[in-house]
């Protein structure tokens, strides 16, 4: 018991660190949820333009510039160059269109006027151009059949009608459940960042060479005492994953209630056994306390940019993910990336997750033992 | 006396592992993660060849406008190819969805296209956009070939070539010219930003040698500081030989990351080095100078001053854009006023304005922001050194 | 002889809590000056005063005749400081340290490398100046830190507890050190609350207590104050009361204990006390097992003059 009792004292030693830690990572998760919203979820098919129209109030320059609102986002910016090249950069806006001076007389003059244009060459970018192509294209063969202003929007406007059915089969709310997925794969960070970190830091207290020389010495059993810590940091470790899993009760909300957030949960359950055995580990190889928080940074942040708990998996370039495969944390984001497309919750889809689990576990035996021969071995050289 | 100081200032920063590993290798394993996560963005955000089925049923067979694009748009030979398409029954393209092989499969039925998708997505939305785009176009040359029909057939052609009709409309749809000029910037990679914050970072950890150098001569923070003041030599002059000493090891820290960042990460920082060399140097005074202010106006061990020097750097990085690359723009559009008081953002912004904009006017906006953070920082903290005895040690 | 340090009228408060109390002291050119007191009796504190570290309320320092500043620098270079703490860079190897706060004085390259090796002699760390601080022992290490504070030759040295936690082969290293600095021709103010080194090494010892100068002069001087002048102790079991007032009715007695079959007397004056005893105790047939006799020690005098003792 005593030193199950040590330990909680130390705990509430760092308690700051404990507490600063958890604040950072619900400022960067929010936040970086917040942000994601525009930038990671690529579920917004309508691009985002702006459109300069430099011409007077003509007909057909107002049809051109209807056709575009109704099927894009018009972004709002400040009308000053810097201002619009900051957006188009920063990609708040996809697209900009200047509609010239005079262009709607020139266009009917036949003289096609040159409309000038900003992309940032994405998809969103590609989708606009192709829009804006075929408005010009339809515009100018219906000009040749017809000089009649009225005529022609109207045949502009009757060709370009929606005209293709669309029927989409999946019943996934995948906003939401995207939400809850990044959040449960930003936890990667979170959990080694945060609880490995915590958790390195007191066993190095405890591995302390002075400290280590004491309780090798004692009467007490190494692996009774070794036993005792690894009860100790279960439990903290659990406490953490419990206050993780309520936050994200908090910042997702409902979908987190359904099979797919209890998969969610379950997975990243299993990845804090990972975590504790790495934080053993770690706490095994080095004891210096600057030492550790270089490594756990490293490590933190290497697998969370590596497999994906930053930059969504698909974007990551194939090399990347092939490395990643030694790392839990791949297996650990894979599992909620298939929770992100799982259709129905039965035995065959979640066979997967179970074997992507077993991968977690199995990493987690693996440190273990490493981290056992590690402290076997300096036993005797202290 | 002066040299003497900085030799030994240099040797007790370089030979302090931890200070070492985060000023120097820190930002460069950082650099090397972002080059790895971020390298395959902008690419993907491309077009890519999108994987699509279409039901091989008799509507679609007898659809020769339908059946010509596709097969056009999916030719591997046409550099504009947009779709690799799979003809199957409508149970197979069923079967493919499901097991997202596709993104979508068409059916035609009748006179009616129907798009079938999982989801809302950019592939979704293109397919559908280019299975309507051809039926317009269809439609058009259908209009078009009516009405020269009925022309034909008012002037009392009865010899009408039918064939030739849809040609000409066909060349007529396909010969647009649409007439747009691209007029964007040509940097336009806003990952770059990521690389920028990098070095904005490394700048300001550069204030933790800073602070470190000058903790050893100050008497409340070390033991080493007493024996320096109970000397024969000016507390100022011993002081700015420290700070010499821990800005020289900070731009080579510096200097090696932005030569890793370009040979190695191959990051752009646009066309005039001579610039994103001035502003490394500058960028480096404003750490240094956040660097003097912690070490000089706190009254606390290192440690904590090490702490606080961390927490704004980080936050000073997250506000210029290094956790997300639009938390700068959003600052900028809505609090402008945070980022021009932050060196991390007033650096990622130079570097910024001289990699996206021809002109130099932000560039220089920023450069004198810094050199006036620079030198409010280092007058508080010079009055602040001035005081020469303490209340307690 | 020359006054090397005049203190007037140093008070200096932290809050509440006076830590030098209307504070006055000379340190005579060539001397050794103990200054002798418990934890927290205010001789660090001193000690930083006149080097100027610290602020002070009221009050007036001379070193060498003049005012001390912060920025007397012509004072500040005859002056050696051994501080309390160990101030040495851990990076740095102990030849380099030496060489680091040795330079701060001396600017001549080759006087330095002939004054740094004179200081690795001094304090005997000759085998060890590659070593890193952390490699080396505590005894050791507070060598070094010594061989810093004294490497330029200071003409005025002020050590405060270089002693501490210090193993006796090292102490004794130390102490023979500082002897030598003195016969070289230096002026030490030596803090400690070890009463065996300021009896040993010391010319004048001044006792402080809560920021007050208790007294002032040589050990015997100081020895002089206290009433007792021998103290008896014997090992004797069931000692019967009869006897314990038989001894206390000897006019010489000034005082007598009998605690867990130790017996302790005091006595006003010191001239065969200790044959006289054993003659009681034989005429009585008392059997003891030991018997031996102390002249007074400086914990003895701070006992009497405060009530309490110096080491805690």
């Amino acid at each position: 018991m005593t030193v199950f009792k040590t330990f909680w004292k130390i705990v509430n030693r760092y308690k700051f660190t404990v507490i600063l830690y958890t604040v950072i990572l619900i400022i960067f998760a929010t936040a970086n949820m917040q942000t994601s919203d525009t930038n990671t979820n690529f579920v917004a098919s309508k691009p985002d333009i702006l459109i300069i129209n430099n011409d007077k109030d003509e007909k057909i320059t107002e049809n051109l510039i209807n056709y575009i609102k109704n099927n894009s986002n018009i972004v709002d910016i400040k009308k000053d160059d810097e201002a619009i090249n900051d957006a188009l950069f920063y990609r708040d806006v996809n697209y900009i269109i200047y509609i010239p001076e005079n262009y709607g007389n020139d266009f009917l003059d036949g003289k096609n006027p040159e409309i000038k244009i900003k992309s940032t060459g994405d998809y969103n970018s590609s989708l606009a151009e192709m829009m804006l192509s075929r408005y010009v294209k339809v515009a100018n063969i219906y000009l040749n059949q017809t000089k009649n202003e009225d005529e022609l929007i109207s045949k502009i406007n009757d060709t370009l009608k929606e005209n293709t059915k669309t029927e989409v089969t999946s019943k996934l709310n995948t906003d939401e459940l995207s939400r809850a997925v990044f959040y449960y794969n930003f936890l990667n960070y979170s959990i080694i960042a945060g609880l490995v970190y915590i958790i390195c830091l007191i066993l190095s207290t405890f591995r302390e060479e002075k400290i280590r020389k004491r309780t090798i010495i004692s009467s007490m059993n190494y692996k009774k005492h070794n036993m005792q810590l690894l009860i100790s940091n279960g439990i903290l470790s659990v406490i953490l994953w419990i206050f993780y899993v309520i936050l994200s009760f908090v910042l997702i909300g409902d979908v987190m209630f359904t099979s797919h957030g209890l998969i969610l949960i379950a997975n990243s359950f299993v990845f804090s056994i990972c975590a504790l055995c790495i934080a053993f580990l770690i706490a095994n190889i080095v004891s210096n306390k600057n030492a550790i928080n270089g490594i756990v940074n490293v490590v933190g942040l290497g697998s969370s940019f590596l497999c994906g708990a930053f930059v969504p998996v698909e974007w990551l370039p194939d090399t990347v993910l092939k490395i990643a495969h030694i790392l839990p944390s791949y297996w650990f984001i894979q599992n909620n990336e298939i929770v992100k497309t799982l259709e129905e919750v039965n035995m065959e889809n979640l066979k997967p997750i179970f074997v992507n689990m077993f991968i977690v576990l199995a990493f987690s035996i693996l440190y273990i033992i490493i981290a056992n021969i590690i402290s076997k071995k300096k036993r005797k050289i202290a | 006396m002066f040299i003497h100081n900085f030799k030994y200032s240099l040797k007790t920063l370089f030979k302090n592992k931890s200070l070492i590993f985060w000023t120097f290798a820190f930002p460069i394993i950082l650099g090397t993660f972002f080059n790895m996560a971020f390298s395959n963005i902008e690419s993907s955000e491309k077009l890519e060849i999108i994987d699509i089925a279409i039901v091989d049923n008799d509507d679609f067979k007898s659809n020769e406008v339908l059946k010509t694009a596709f097969e056009e748009l999916s030719d591997e030979n046409n550099k504009d190819r947009m779709f690799n398409t799979k003809y199957v029954s409508e149970n197979e393209a069923k079967d493919l969805l499901d097991k997202d092989e596709i993104s979508g499969y068409l059916l035609v039925d009748g006179e009616d296209n129907k798009i079938v998708v999982k989801q809302n997505g950019i592939n979704e939305t293109i397919f559908k956009y280019v299975t309507e785009e051809i039926s317009n176009n269809a439609k058009i040359i259908n209009d078009i070939a009516k009405r020269e029909i009925e022309k034909e057939a008012i002037s009392g052609n009865m010899n009408i070539n039918y064939e030739e009709i849809y040609k000409d409309a066909l060349e007529l749809i396909q010969n647009q010219d649409v007439n747009l000029k691209d007029i964007s910037n040509k940097n336009l990679s806003y990952t770059m930003i990521e690389f920028y914050t990098l070095i904005a970072m490394s700048c300001l950890y550069g204030g933790i040698l800073a602070m470190a150098s000058i903790n050893q001569n100050l008497a409340n923070m070390t033991s080493q500081g007493k024996r320096i003041s109970v000397s024969p030599i000016s507390k100022l002059k011993i002081v700015f030989s420290s700070i010499l000493a821990s800005y020289l090891a900070q731009l080579i820290g510096v200097a090696i990351l932005f030569v890793y960042t370009i040979f190695a990460l191959k990051v752009d920082y646009g066309d005039n080095l001579l610039l994103v060399i001035l502003l490394g140097i500058i960028g480096s005074l404003s750490g240094l100078s956040l660097g003097l202010v912690v070490g000089t106006c706190l009254k606390t061990n290192e440690n904590t001053k090490t702490g606080v020097l961390l927490a704004v750097t980080m936050l000073g990085c997250f506000l210029s854009g290094m956790m997300g690359i639009t938390m700068k723009y959003i600052v900028d559009k809505n609090v402008p006023i945070i980022n021009k008081i932050n060196p991390a953002s007033m650096i990622t912004d130079g570097f910024y304005s001289l990699y996206y904009y021809d002109t130099l006017d932000r560039y220089l906006f920023n450069i004198i922001s810094l050199l006036i953070f620079s030198g409010i920082m280092i007058l508080i903290s010079y009055v602040s050194l001035r005081r020469q005895k303490y209340d307690s040690i | 002889m020359e006054k090397v340090i005049e203190v007037k009228n140093l008070t200096k408060k932290y809050k509440d809590l006076m830590a030098i109390d209307n504070l006055s002291f000379d340190v005579k050119e060539g001397e050794i000056l103990g200054l002798l007191g418990p934890n927290g009796s205010g001789k660090s504190t001193t000690i930083n005063c006149i080097l100027s570290l610290l602020n002070y309320m009221s009050g007036s320092i001379k070193i060498f005749g003049k005012d001390m500043k912060p920025d007397s620098y012509d004072i500040k270079s005859k002056i050696g400081v051994i501080f309390q703490d160990v101030a040495v860079f851990d990076e740095l190897t102990v030849y380099e340290n030496i060489d680091y706060f040795c330079g701060l004085y001396i600017k001549d390259k080759k006087t330095r490398k002939k004054y740094i090796e004179d200081a690795i002699e001094l304090v005997g760390i000759g085998e060890f100046t590659k070593f890193r601080p952390k490699q080396l022992s505590g005894g050791l290490l507070r060598r070094l830190n010594i061989a810093c504070g004294i490497a330029h030759k200071p003409k005025l040295i002020f050590l405060d507890e270089p002693t501490v936690a210090v193993d006796p082969q090292s102490r004794n290293n130390i102490l023979d050190g500082i002897k030598k600095l003195r016969d070289l021709g230096a002026t030490i103010v030596y803090t400690t609350h070890y009463m065996e080194e300021v009896e040993l090494l010391c010319d004048r010892i001044i006792i402080l207590d809560k920021g007050k100068i208790l007294a002032e002069g040589t050990s015997d001087t100081l020895k002089g104050l206290a009433k007792v002048e021998e103290k008896v102790t014997v090992e004797v079991n069931n000692l019967d009361e009869k006897y314990i007032n038989e001894i206390k009715n000897l006019s010489v007695v000034d005082n007598i204990k009998y605690d867990s079959n130790i017996l302790t007397i005091y006595y006003k004056e010191g001239k065969n006390n200790l044959v006289e005893l054993m003659e009681i105790l034989k005429k009585n047939n008392v059997k003891y097992n030991k018997i031996y006799s102390e002249r007074p020690t400086l914990n003895d005098v701070f006992l009497e003059l405060t009530g309490k003792e110096l080491r805690d």
